[in-house]
């Protein structure tokens, strides 16, 4: 008999541990803080984009921080963060050991991705692999994402295959164009952009008269800009990473070649770089996917909306923010928010927590939306124009036509 | 299209003659290989933009100021570093570590100094028109460059064939011990070689952001790759071989450009393939004489 209180006794506790004290308990095993784990690129080919990313998850870092931490549902308290970040130096062959050394070494809670899709490819398979879950900023290659893979979400850009759905549709309903020349480079980003645009195009009254894929380190358009006038094209679509922009933006420039229309990606992320490198004049008339700063979403239901967002980054950083300081901050906010619906702190808990609030959460960035592969899926981007307006250029919104603040002028004088 | 690629294969293959001129003649007195090569040609494209930038110059303009600057800092390296260095057993092989570290080196400064964005002078500094060639129009910037590379193969012609410090500077080429037994001052020499090296490679540099695309502190490396396969076009060694290794390279990188733009960027390692299988001494390559 009383072996028996003995045991009832001991069940009793165990139940009261597990369900009064047990999370009290667990509260006090856990740890101090959170250690979030990225890489940046100090050097080399996406410096700029890359550390603009980091600056932006830095700031929401620092900022979850003054603010006492993120809170943490599984802890059901606030947990500081602390930021270990290695510098890739632009190279997937460093940044591969490096990712490894997060988990296995720095044994990090939560794993963000360098920028863009060559520095996050070799962390998709390596996350994978230790069954971590890998918060994507920028990588949108569509390849970079599978059903069978729960270990990765996108979380500030769409996939990059359907980054052209609004330029498609933008240029069959857009009556004078009719001849279109497409000059992409030969990665994964840029590439699967290309592959969408001519598979929408496929069947419409707009011909691809021109379609050539060049190094992704091109850096001399000049003769690529001959080639292409000599397909006389109604629009000429330019997709590349910024240095690629840079270097096709100037070459017009140089030539003297008149396109009636010409589109590239990073004047609509990288507007200030891209306005001291091939100044207003270069940028007039352009069209681009145009990204907060240069486009502002109304409806925020998560973080701070952009104004309040830019003016508090410029007063403690004292610079400007760009797209890709957005694009960093607002992966922070995507991790902020899985941490406070995540029920347990395991990876694919994690996992689960982001598809509760995926199609809810609306930030700075727009609608965060994944699909079953952790693809991006919510934000939609539209098509802009650069105008000359007083000594340099603005911004207006030229498709979907619902979204127009402006009608596209055509042909660019 | 022909008549374009053409033109334009002439007018870059001047350039890239430029680019790999200072990088041979440094190789043909010392018989080092220059790693940092590009990086010198990074800096001297920063000197064109800061010129540019802070006292509205053109890159012509600041041709006199780099001349100066990176001939001094030439004959500083030299004395610092390359005396050592050939005292060694090996110095070609310790020529590869060391100038591979100043590379690094200079990279790491320049993005300390330079930050990463990359950076361009307009490419309207020579004017809005371009200019016509056979019905086709190239920017002004070429044509400077060209011009400019021209007038500076001839100035390295005139110093190896027509100036005394040039005929000892060629005797050294031939033989640094005979040279050295002659007479002749051979460090004096080579000090004036590397400063005229890098004199080149930083003109070179004023106009790269016209030629090559936006600057960054990170360009000199693939400079030093094309450099490598036009000087070994046009012959090791042989200074006034590297123009034709210019043309050579800037022909086929064109006609790469034009009729196979993905593969463009392989140009330099299949030539360098190429020419090690066909004529590994270069074009210009004198042959071997056995006594």
């Amino acid at each position: 008999m009383m072996r028996q209180k003995g045991l009832a006794g001991c069940v009793a506790i165990a139940a009261l541990a597990l369900i009064g004290l047990g999370p009290a308990a667990w509260a006090a095993d856990a740890p101090a803080v959170l250690k979030l784990g990225t890489l940046y690129a100090g050097s080399g080919a996406f410096a700029v984009p890359s550390t603009s990313e980091h600056e932006g998850l830095k700031f929401w870092v620092d900022q979850v921080n003054a603010a006492g931490g993120t809170y943490v549902k599984a802890l059901g308290r606030k947990v500081r963060l602390r930021l270990i970040a290695y510098n890739d130096r632009s190279s997937t062959t460093t940044a591969a050991p490096l990712y490894n050394q997060l988990i296995t070494q720095d044994k990090v809670d939560i794993l963000v991705s360098d920028f863009g899709s060559v520095l996050t490819s070799v962390a998709v398979p390596i996350a994978q692999t230790h069954k971590m879950l890998l918060f994507d900023p920028t990588g949108t290659g569509a390849a970079l994402f599978s059903p069978d893979n729960p270990y990765v979400v996108l979380c500030s850009l769409p996939t990059s295959a359907i980054w052209p759905y609004a330029l498609a549709d933008f240029l069959k309903k857009f009556e004078p164009v009719r001849r279109v020349a497409l000059l992409y480079a030969t990665n994964d980003f840029t590439g699967s952009q290309a592959a969408t645009l001519r598979e929408r195009l496929r069947g419409s009254r707009v011909e691809l008269v021109y379609d050539q894929g060049v190094a992704t380190n091109t850096s001399n358009y000049a003769v690529l800009l001959h080639n292409v006038e000599a397909a006389r094209p109604d629009a000429v679509i330019e997709f590349g990473y910024a240095n690629n922009d840079i270097a096709f933006l100037q070459g017009l420039q140089a030539s003297g070649l008149k396109f009636k229309m010409v589109f590239a990606i990073f004047p609509g992320q990288l507007f200030s770089l891209l306005r001291k490198n091939v100044s207003e004049a270069g940028l007039a008339y352009t069209y681009t996917y145009p990204t907060p700063p240069l486009l502002a979403y109304n409806k925020v239901n998560y973080g701070p909306g952009l104004e309040a967002f830019l003016r508090e980054y410029r007063q403690k950083r004292g610079e400007d923010a760009n797209f890709l300081t957005v694009a960093g901050y607002n992966t922070g906010l995507v991790i902020g928010k899985t941490l406070a619906t995540a029920d347990k702190l395991d990876q694919l808990a994690l996992r689960r927590a982001v598809e509760q609030f995926s199609g809810k959460l609306f930030t700075l960035d727009g609608l965060f939306k994944v699909d079953r592969s952790g693809a991006q899926v919510g934000e939609l981007l539209p098509v802009g124009q650069f105008l000359p307006s007083g000594n340099g250029v603005k911004m207006q919104v030229v498709f979907p036509f619902a979204l127009a603040t402006g009608k596209p002028v055509y042909p660019a004088p | 299209m022909l008549a374009y690629t053409l033109v334009g294969g002439l007018l870059f293959g001047l350039y890239f003659g430029l680019v790999a001129l200072g990088l041979n003649l440094v190789f043909g007195v010392m018989r080092l290989v220059n790693l940092a090569h590009g990086d010198f040609l990074m800096l001297g494209a920063f000197a064109a933009y800061w010129a540019y930038q802070l006292f509205g110059l053109t890159p012509v303009s600041a041709l006199a100021a780099e001349v100066v600057i990176f001939s001094a800092l030439g004959l500083a390296l030299y004395y610092a570093v390359v005396p050592r260095l050939l005292a060694s057993s090996d110095p070609e092989m310790l020529s590869f570590i060391l100038f591979f570290g100043l590379s690094q080196a200079l990279q790491a400064l320049a993005v300390i100094a330079f930050g990463n964005n990359p950076r361009s002078i307009p490419a309207t500094v020579f004017g809005r028109a371009p200019v016509r060639i056979l019905g086709q129009a190239f920017p002004a910037a070429w044509m400077v460059s060209g011009v400019v590379s021209v007038a500076l193969v001839l100035f390295v012609y005139l110093y190896l064939y027509h100036s005394r410090l040039g005929r000892a500077t060629r005797a050294v080429m031939s033989s640094r011990e005979e040279a050295m037994v002659s007479g002749i001052d051979v460090h004096r020499v080579s000090a004036a070689a590397l400063g005229v090296g890098l004199m080149l490679a930083a003109m070179a540099g004023a106009f790269s952001p016209f030629m090559l695309g936006s600057i960054e502190p990170g360009m000199g490396t693939a400079v030093t790759t094309v450099s490598f396969t036009v000087t070994v076009i046009g012959t090791l060694g042989e200074p006034l071989g590297t123009v034709l290794g210019g043309l050579v390279y800037g022909m086929s990188l064109m006609l790469m450009e034009s009729y196979l733009s993905s593969w463009a960027n392989l140009l330099p390692y299949l030539l360098l393939i190429a020419i090690m299988l066909v004529r590994p001494a270069g074009l210009l390559a004198r042959r071997a004489r056995y006594a």
